[in-house]
This record gives structure tokens, sequence and C-alpha cells, in this order.
């Protein structure tokens, strides 16, 4: 790779990918490009997540402008959390026993 | 399958010079691939080579179906003076700037020919013809995106882009050098008009984004009737290129 960068040339900044596999799905991280500005930032998303026809859908975000939390005070505490984990209360019996005091079957699962 | 008449005379001829044009700036720009100046770059210069590369095995498709000849046959199998490539892209890459000039002046070429085709009355080729204007789209965008930001440059980038359109210029407007049955084409409603009204309107709208960005226009082309004949020692360097692997092994099927 040469180095194109002269004294007058923009600076390169990473810019963050997310893509759409087809309507309806969530915005997935792709990855990243480096581009100088918004609109090469787009062009080159596009080849590297959206050549083969992979996506439907990209946003391109310039990565200095994501609000960044990782303060482990706010994210991981010290203190056992473990009681505002859904997991920690059995469900099915009180579940099981809700729905014969309503008179109700149990529903089947889901199909799509 | 036996050679046959194509449906309109002088088909064939329009079919070979888009192929070759395709062919030939595909081949030549993807020589970046692996040095383009960043590495973004290098995949979407690599993606857009391989789009053209696409649209020319297309186009020899299409001649393929009419004179019975196998497209790969078609493209590798001829001498360098028998490619009808336009004379603009006999130039190499060069350096960054001469590859930028050289694709924009042939993607605005091409996107004119294009749209005097899209409402060709051969059907195969509308069909082809609608999709390839859907991907030169992006195309133009991207080249577009570049030629300004070069020409926007107080520096080397601009002076070398204005040194590679001075090169360049003479065979600018070759990509419309008249085709030998064009007046059949157009009387069949293939071609929507003769080259030379088509290189009117491409050099009018160059002027329109040229001149804001103080670029140099291109002069009147040189010797116009070779505009797709007497390649140079540029293009048979490339054509040893991407002939070698071919003529290495003749019957090989790859």
């Amino acid at each position: 790779m040469t180095d194109g960068a002269g004294s007058d040339a923009p600076a390169l900044e990473a810019w963050e990918v997310f893509r759409q596999e087809k309507d309806g799905d969530p915005m997935r991280h792709g990855g990243s490009v480096m581009a100088p500005d918004a609109e090469l930032a787009t062009h080159y998303a596009r080849e590297m997540f959206g050549r083969r026809q992979e996506s439907v859908r990209l946003w391109v975000v310039r990565r200095a402008d994501i609000v960044d939390l990782e303060d482990p005070d706010l994210l991981q505490p010290p203190l056992d959390r473990s009681f505002k984990k859904p997991g920690g209360y059995v469900m099915r019996e009180k579940l099981a026993a809700a729905r014969e005091a309503a008179g109700q079957e149990k529903p089947k699962a889901r199909s799509r | 399958m036996s050679a046959a008449a194509p449906p309109v005379t002088g088909l064939d001829e329009l079919l070979l010079t888009m192929a070759d044009d395709e062919f030939v700036i595909g081949f030549s720009d993807s020589e970046w691939t692996g040095i383009a100046p960043m590495l973004e770059e290098d995949v979407a210069m690599s993606s857009l080579s391989q789009d053209e590369l696409g649209h020319a095995a297309a186009l020899y498709g299409l001649l393929g179906g009419l004179t019975g000849q196998d497209p790969d046959a078609i493209a590798y199998d001829r001498r360098p003076e028998d490619y009808r490539h336009a004379r603009l892209l006999d130039h190499g890459r060069g350096d960054w700037a001469m590859t930028i000039a050289r694709r924009y002046l042939y993607e605005t070429a091409d996107a004119v020919r294009l749209e005097a085709l899209a409402a060709t009355s051969w059907k195969p080729l509308a069909d082809l013809v609608g999709k390839l204007r859907r991907e030169e789209r992006y195309h133009l965008m991207h080249i577009g995106t570049w030629l300004e930001r070069l020409a926007s440059n107080d520096g080397e980038a601009r002076d070398r882009l204005v040194a590679a359109l001075d090169t360049l210029g003479p065979h600018a407007g070759t990509v419309f050098t008249p085709l030998g049955a064009e007046g059949s084409l157009v009387e069949a409603g293939v071609l929507a008009r003769p080259m030379a009204d088509l290189e009117r309107d491409w050099r009018a709208r160059l002027a329109d984004t040229f001149e804001p960005l103080g670029l140099p226009l291109a002069p009147a082309t040189m010797d116009p009737w070779l505009g797709r004949t007497a390649h140079g020692d540029a293009f048979r360097w490339l054509w040893g290129e991407f002939t070698s692997v071919r003529r290495s092994d003749p019957p090989a099927t790859w």
C-alpha cells in the first residue's frame, strides 16, 4: 500500500457499518471502514458489505459520533445483581397454578 | 451452430465495440488490485473492474448468440489489432489520476451510449442495457466523487489530474467513433441516434462538470477514423497479459 496521505490530504477516520440482510431484519454491526468523509465511507461500505447483494440496507455511522459507554461502575457494578435476572425466578409452577385457576390450557408453541 | 447474419446489419459491430470497451477498461483497472491508494479503495476499484468484466461477458454472450462463436474465444483468441475498443482505453492505467481521468471520460461516455440504447428495438439488448444502467449508476457516482476530489485539491493531485486529462484529451471522444453500419442501426431503432449526436451531448455534459472545476475540456478527436483501431504498444502489452493464461494451454477448459 502506498502512502497517499499528503500534508493537505484529509485525515482518514473510522466509520461503523450496520447492515440489514432482508427487510424486517434488525440492523446488525457488519464491521468498519476507513474513509475521509461520509461520501467515500458510503462507497466503501457498499463495496465491503453490499457488493455481493448480501444487504438491503446499510447504516454508516462516524465512529466519533457514537456515544460510548463502558464505565464498569455503570455496567458491571460489584454487588450481586442476580435478583434482577429473570432466570432468578422459577416461574413454571406458579404459571401452571395460575393457568389452572383461570381454567386455561397451556398454549401451543407458536409457529411462524 | 452456424454463423448467421445478425437480425440488423451492424448489430454485431455495436456489440463487439461495447464488449471490448468494457473488457479492456475492466482488465486494465483491475491492475490496481493490491496497490490502490488505500485498502478500501483497493476493494472498490477491484469490484468495479469485476463489474465491467461481467458486463463484457454478457455482451460477448449476446454477440456469440448471434454469430455462433464461443464468448471466451471472442474475448481471448483475437490478435491485438482485431480488438475494437476505443483508443481512449489504449492509454495505460498510469498513476491514480490517470486512472480516474480515463475512467471518468469513459463512464460518462458509456452512460450517454447506454441511454441511447435504453429503448433499443432488439429485445435481448434492451433487457441487458436495463441491468447495465443500474450498475453503471453506481460507477458514475464513484468516479464522480474521485474526479471532484482530485480537482478540488490545490496541489499535486489536481496537477496530475489536469496532466492526465491533457494526455487523454485527443482520444477522449473515441467511444463515439461512428460505426460502419450505423445508419441501419438507427433506422431499425437499435440505436436512438447517430454517434456524432451522442458525442455532442456528452461534450455538453462534460463541460457542465469540468467548467466549474476549471478542468480542461477534451479537444476534437485526433484521427477520428482510427478511433477503434490502430491500438498502440500499451494495449499490446495489456493483451499479452490478459491472454497469457489462455495461450499457455489453449485447449484447456478453465
